[in-house]
């Protein structure tokens, strides 16, 4: 008892405990999406609106009986699960919000046909674990396992699988609300051709109640990275989608002032011949470093190449790694919370067609600053992520094999600083439509009408 | 008038202290993110405390107590408890280490308030003003909880200040 008196214990305990305190404080601070006051807004915090009412779906038949009085009372319904996309595609003003989140069951597993019928509200986590058990995986899914099934399919979103196509051409079915009220059943040799407007369609044809998924099995990869020229990635992802040997694939591109754009590393996940049976699925890790790690890149400048140089080194230690390819699909997200009143963070997507990969690079360097350390559009990471060439969907975005930019960026939300980062972006996008590409759409509406009228003619 | 001050201070700021505690609790759970988080800000004052009455208890000379440091830099937390802007980012990291430093100063005070021959007179004296105080401000329209906070920073300074001319003079 008498060390508890002792000021140098008492101190130590006031120290250690601080610093456990200090650990554990959450990185998710923002409060966005579906609130009980009927106001809500976007991931991006930009588009506050107030809806009508918010409706948690319970149970189809409420479901059709709110479609219909909404189109006896000419209101607006929108779609909301997760509510990860950004600008405003879940809620209209004054309109009914259908919140699918409790729509999240999973209906049925077919082990040896290798197929899951999934309620559109449960997320590809939940959709992981059910799998687990069986060796089974998801064939296309996203990079991040936290959005729900209704959502990724209703943007069409692609991870880095580069084997199977696009996430809508690993649907077999699928039970659809449609805008007048009626359920149906959808196949892919449905006449009316539902799937190709549903998905990729943003909730505009209708709601995913459920879906019968395609599957494949949970296989170990061993994890190849290279370090690129910017200007020899088109000749070897070429090369490693014709060899075969690898099942996944993703890159970053520099934004380091000291080697802006023109250095890549990549990231393969090859084949192994083997199945995985630790069964597990892994949790986010390093949550807290990784997120160091970025508010230092933050910073621009000289702490811009620091944390691409860490990121490199970080890169070279996970080669010849094994992991499976639940795993693989998985990856943290936690780490990119960024809260700063005044400014905001956000997505952008170009897609350019791989053979203009190296041309539009060199383009971009004209639009965007090396060293954005004083500006206030700045860009953060650039990841590249394949998407095959997409026949199946109306609104494509792959009208040939593309290589995607996920562009971090960041800017201020005064009206200057928005309209300063919007010019950047249009610009941006006129250069990858004159490159033959397009741009994604379930981020915020930087792009003008003529813009997405080009990038999406079959509108 | 010195020996009045030597008198007074200590129930001012200890009065001030739990009046301003609703105020505080309610500027703490605003920015505390989750409850787990409010109740290990408000552990980590706990025992930050514990170790601010210790290291005055295990003082050797109590008669040079510093008191008047202690009431300015009691004075300096509210007062940037008060003024945290736009901070979201670091907040939660701002709020632990502010109530790590304002549980060792308050620690510090209550030990060395013990030692003082008002203490139990003042252990009355407080109980009834702090209730009567708190009857009075259940009328006053709370705008904002750091407003309160800010005014009682300046006045545990005020104090501080006054303490020291009075050790001052006191010395002289």
């Amino acid at each position: 008892m008498d060390l508890v008196k002792k000021p140098w214990f008492l101190g130590s305990v006031v120290v250690i405990f601080a610093a456990v305190v200090l650990w554990n404080i959450p990185i998710e601070k923002r409060k966005y999406g579906l609130s009980q006051s009927s106001l809500v807004t976007d991931y991006t915090g930009l588009l506050p609106e107030r809806v009508e009412r918010i409706v948690v779906a319970d149970n189809r038949d409420d479901l059709q009986r709110i479609v219909k009085q909404a189109n006896d009372n000419g209101q607006q319904i929108s779609v909301a699960g997760l509510q990860h996309s950004q600008g405003g595609h879940t809620y209209y003003k004054d309109g009914v919000v259908v919140d699918m989140r409790s729509f999240n069951r999973i209906l049925e597993l077919d082990e040896h046909q290798k197929t899951i019928r999934v309620e559109a509200g449960a997320t590809w986590e939940a959709v992981q674990e059910a799998l687990l058990p069986y060796g089974l995986a998801l064939k296309v899914t996203q990079s991040q396992s936290i959005f729900t099934i209704g959502g990724s399919l209703s943007v069409n979103a692609h991870g880095r699988d580069i084997r199977f196509g696009s996430m809508a051409e690993t649907v077999k079915e699928m039970t659809l609300l449609t805008p007048a009220g009626e359920i149906m059943n959808v196949t892919r040799d449905d006449p009316d051709e539902w799937m190709k407007y549903v998905f990729g369609g943003y909730g505009l044809f209708g709601v995913i109640l459920d879906v019968t998924l395609e599957l494949t099995d949970n296989d170990l990869y061993v994890i190849q990275t290279e370090k690129l020229k910017t200007s020899e990635y088109p000749s070897y992802f070429t090369q490693l989608v014709n060899q075969q040997q690898t099942a996944m694939h993703y890159a970053r591109v520099s934004v380091a002032p000291s080697s802006f754009l023109n250095e890549m590393y990549v990231i393969n996940y090859n084949y192994t011949d083997k199945q995985d049976h630790k069964n597990f699925l892994k949790k986010e890790q390093g949550v807290r470093l990784s997120k160091i790690a970025l508010d230092l890149g933050r910073q621009g400048g000289a702490l811009e190449d620091l944390f691409w140089t860490m990121q490199k080194r970080y890169i070279t230690s996970i080669n010849n790694q094994e992991i499976t390819r639940n795993n693989a699909m998985r990856s943290e997200s936690t780490f990119m919370e960024y809260t700063k009143p005044g400014r905001v963070e956000v997505l952008q997507e170009f897609f350019v067609p791989v053979h203009a990969y190296t041309e539009y690079i060199e383009d971009v360097k004209q639009v965007i600053q090396a060293n954005d350390k004083h500006d206030d559009f700045k860009v953060h990471n650039i990841t590249i992520r394949y998407a095959a060439k997409d026949n199946f969907t109306t609104l494509n975005y792959a009208k040939e094999d593309m290589l995607g930019l996920v562009v971090l960026m960041q800017h201020g939300v005064k009206e200057e600083e928005v309209t300063n980062a919007t010019s950047i972006i249009q610009r941006w996008t006129d250069i990858t439509l004159e490159h033959g590409g397009t741009y994604y759409l379930p981020y915020y509406r930087y792009q003008t009408k003529e813009q997405f009228r080009r990038s999406y003619p079959a509108w | 008038m010195n020996d009045k001050t030597r008198r007074f201070l200590p129930l001012v700021v200890t009065v001030g202290q739990v009046v301003i505690f609703p105020y505080y609790i309610i500027w703490l759970k605003q920015v505390s993110l989750t409850f787990t988080l409010f109740a290990w800000f408000f552990a980590a004052f706990s025992f930050a405390a514990a170790w601010g009455y210790r290291i005055f208890q295990s003082k050797k000379n109590k008669n040079q107590s510093f008191i008047c440091l202690i009431y300015l830099g009691m004075g300096v937390v509210y007062l940037l408890i008060g003024n945290i802007k736009n901070l979201s980012e670091v907040l939660p990291y701002m709020v632990l280490l502010l109530q790590v430093i304002l549980g060792l100063l308050q620690g510090y005070f209550r030990a060395w308030h013990t030692e003082q021959d008002t203490y139990h007179l003042h252990a009355v004296h407080h109980y009834l003003i702090v209730g009567f105080a708190m009857i009075a401000f259940s009328f006053v329209t709370i705008i904002s909880p750091v407003v309160f906070i800010t005014v009682f920073g300046l006045l545990l300074c005020l104090c501080g200040v006054w303490e020291f001319i009075r050790e001052r003079k006191e010395s002289i």
